[in-house]
């Protein structure tokens, strides 16, 4: 997704706005969205920074404009209108910008509810804004109140078997030393680095999930 | 160790109707052998739904930790292993216990009876103790016999898969599977070759089985399926994936024969290769790029030219099967055991023991053909390193007579000594060097004697690894060590840890080393 591009304005206004920014800044705006890449690497932290100098470049626009209109207007200075169109347009698009970024973080969240469950892990949780966090919060409240109407009894979780499962229990091998894992019949495995268990799908998704366990397939 | 015969069997018996709720434990010790038959366990439980749990074991302790921790909530526990003792003693010499007995004999003494029947009480308590003091002894006696000698029985991965083909569940993956399992007990000298011709003939009826194909269009089914195929193997080292002159340098048989340490021995196999009409460009590069017509008559050749040379026929040649998938993968069995053995005796310090483990299972899955090819390389390397040490205990005359036995040691130093560190290849450089020194040795008493080798394991901990193995000329394989090693090491309070199944490998301090030994060497004049 690429953010704001100022450089049409630079040079049409008469006082450019206080903090010039250089090419690399633009580059440090944009949120970056790797593909394939690990999901911790999905989610930046919130361009706090980025949003705001946006905002001041917005303001700075706008007062230009408000000054010229005006003298627009007394003097009727007709050559002043093209730089104000211009000055508007730099305005729309921004707000555009500002617009598609906040959207588009918001749907990666909405997904990371689906594949991470109703609690965030901690170093993604750190890089939401606190509006993000207050509406992750709602999103969950909605989902969980969809899915208790869903069946007359206790409802339905939607969030597994996101794809049609093969089969009702996996292989999986653990990657690291998790502790003891009740499963659902009360019995307690020990997973331990580099033991293989065959599990329950749906008990061991969420494990997966987190990188305690890994799928061996064959 | 029979409890394996015992508990597979149990599973299914007892589980007609499998129950998921039972959870089983699966402890592997690290062998191939052992790897084999938790796959083909593997394959067996996934189609029957049954939960389990696969850990990796070393050794005695490990296996007990393993237990302790992972046992919770398990009702069944399977340990594979490939060893198993013979001539097991029946079981009421070994654990009859007449509890009642003692129970009388308290309750008696306690009684307040007569003078007479007391009196006729100690008769027969008398005879009742006389005969459980002869029991006693008779019970050490056959404990003794018992574990004076360890050898290896039937390999668990053929017998899961025979239990596999009796359940209807076989295919031809799990046959490859019990295939390497059987090979590997051979190429290991853990079983003499009687029985594993026995064993290839039990497994031939099923490979035609299940890779009969007619030869029309429609049964033609595509390349990517498995095939295996029965052959009368050349016994050269990985050939297939080596050049022929490399395979023929590092290969047990073929190295002694020629006894290419020597001068004279590299000449005589030139000779070899010249008589049967094979360039040395040809032999020297890669088997797969050697001309067609060479390559497919290399084992003719070597047929005819093998009286010549003396060479003995069932030394070099081995009936075995190899397999085939895809274009490119063609694998016998022994290329499956060299590379996999390498795999899971990584001497790479990033990798754990475990971790080893799980690439070696990597390993024998089909579909991971650059974790093969990956094997095999590093076999090469592992081998080249084998042969070096071999060349150099020769060269220096390190191979020591110390009367009953003879013995080496593999000094902290070496280059390759990491190499030597883990159990497998240890064991396969004893066999090598034996063999090698008998070639060489004018004495023909050394073909009667067994050999002893010692490796530097670990400095930190200032050990070293020993391993005992019986003569060359000695054809059932039966292995005295494990007693003699345990009575020479209480004899001389030497720190010794009998921690690897097999008892013929152990590990000793290097301090204790020399008492260690005057009282072995006493142990068994």
């Amino acid at each position: 997704m690429s953010l704001i591009r100022h450089s049409l304005y630079v040079g049409v206004v008469e006082k450019p706005p206080p903090p010039p920014l250089t090419e690399e800044q633009y580059g440090e705006m944009e949120p970056k969205y790797p593909e394939g890449g690990h999901y911790l690497s999905v989610l930046r932290p919130h361009g706090d920074d980025c949003v705001r100098q946006v905002f001041e470049e917005m303001r700075a626009l706008f007062e230009q404009n408000q000054q010229d209109v005006e003298k627009a207007l007394d003097g009727a200075q007709a050559e002043m209108f093209p730089g104000i169109r211009m000055r508007h347009a730099a305005l729309e698009r921004n707000k555009r910008c500002v617009l598609a970024y906040v959207y588009n973080r918001l749907q990666k969240i909405a997904q990371m509810r689906w594949e991470f469950g109703s609690v965030l892990p901690a170093d993604i949780k750190y890089n939401l804004a606190e509006q993000e966090v207050q509406w992750f919060i709602k999103y969950t409240k909605c989902l969980a109140t969809y899915m208790r109407s869903v069946r007359a009894e206790g409802g339905l979780d939607l969030t597994q078997d996101l794809k049609p499962p093969k089969s009702l229990y996996i292989e999986v091998r653990c990657l690291m030393d998790h502790g003891e894992f009740e499963t659902q019949d009360g019995g307690v495995i020990l997973l331990k680095k580099n033991s293989q268990h065959f599990l329950l799908r749906s008990e061991c998704e969420h494990l997966i999930r987190q990188g305690v366990l890994e799928h061996s397939v064959h | 160790m029979w409890s394996c015969k015992l508990s597979t069997g149990t599973v299914y018996a007892a589980d007609k109707e499998p129950r998921t709720e039972h959870r089983v434990l699966v402890l592997v010790a690290f062998e191939i052998d052992a790897l084999c038959a938790c796959k083909i366990l593997q394959y067996l439980f996934q189609c029957d739904h049954v939960l389990y749990t696969i850990v990796p074991v070393t050794g005695k302790q490990d296996l007990e930790r393993a237990f302790v921790e992972h046992s919770e909530g398990v009702q069944v526990c399977l340990l594979m292993k490939e060893d198993d003792l013979e001539n097991i003693p029946e079981f009421r010499d070994v654990f009859l216990e007449d509890e009642s007995d003692e129970d009388d004999l308290d309750n008696d003494s306690d009684d307040p009876e007569t003078g007479q029947k007391k009196r006729r009480f100690d008769e027969a308590a008398l005879i009742k103790r006389m005969e459980k003091r002869k029991w006693e002894e008779n019970r050490k006696k056959i404990l003794f016999e018992y574990t004076e000698f360890s050898g290896y029985g039937l390999s668990s991965s053929l017998l899961l898969y025979d239990m596999a083909w009796k359940m209807s569940k076989d295919t031809n993956d799990l046959l490859w599977l019990a295939i390497i399992g059987v090979t590997e007990q051979y190429i290991n000298q853990h079983v003499e070759r009687d029985k594993y011709m026995e064993s290839i003939a039990e497994l031939q009826p099923h490979v035609s089985r299940l890779n009969h194909r007619p030869d029309d269009e429609e049964s033609s089914i595509s390349i990517d399926c498995l095939k295996v195929m029965f052959d009368n193997e050349l016994r050269l080292t990985m050939y297939r994936h080596w050049s022929l002159f490399e395979s023929l340098c590092h290969s047990e048989y073929t190295t002694c024969k020629f006894k290419i340490w020597t001068m004279k021995g590299r000449k005589r196999l030139h000779e070899f290769l010249a008589d049967m009409g094979l360039p040395l460009v040809q032999c020297k590069q890669k088997f797969t790029s050697m001309d067609v017509s060479y390559k497919e008559s290399v084992k003719d050749l070597f047929k005819k030219f093998q009286d010549k040379y003396s060479i003995n026929e069932q030394d070099l040649f081995l009936p075995s099967f190899h397999a085939q998938y895809g274009y490119k993968n063609r694998y016998c069995a022994t290329d499956v055991i060299y590379a996999s053995e390498a795999v899971l005796q990584d001497v790479e310090k990033e990798y754990s023991d475990s971790d080893n483990f799980l690439h070696t299972l990597d390993l024998l899955n089909r579909s991971k053909t650059e974790c093969m090819e990956k094997g095999i390389e590093m076999a090469k390397i592992q081998l080249s390193a084998l042969v070096k040490q071999v060349q150099s205990f020769l060269d220096a005359n390190l191979v020591i007579s110390a009367g009953p036995f003879l013995y080496a040691f593999v000094q902290e130093g070496t280059p390759d000594v990491k190499f030597f560190a883990k159990p497998i290849n240890l064991a396969r450089l004893a066999r090598f060097t034996l063999e090698a020194y008998c070639c060489v040795s004018r004495n023909k008493k050394v073909k009667t004697l067994p050999f002893v080798l010692g490796a530097h394991h670990n400095s930190d901990m200032g050990t070293m690894l020993v391993i005992g193995i019986p003569p060359v000329l000695d054809k059932s394989l039966k292995n005295c060590f494990g007693k003699a090693f345990e009575q020479a090491a209480a004899t001389t309070n030497s720190r010794t840890l009998h921690d690897f199944f097999d008892s013929h490998i152990i590990e000793l301090k290097s301090e204790d080393r020399s008492k260690f030994f005057d009282a072995l060497i006493s142990l068994l004049q």
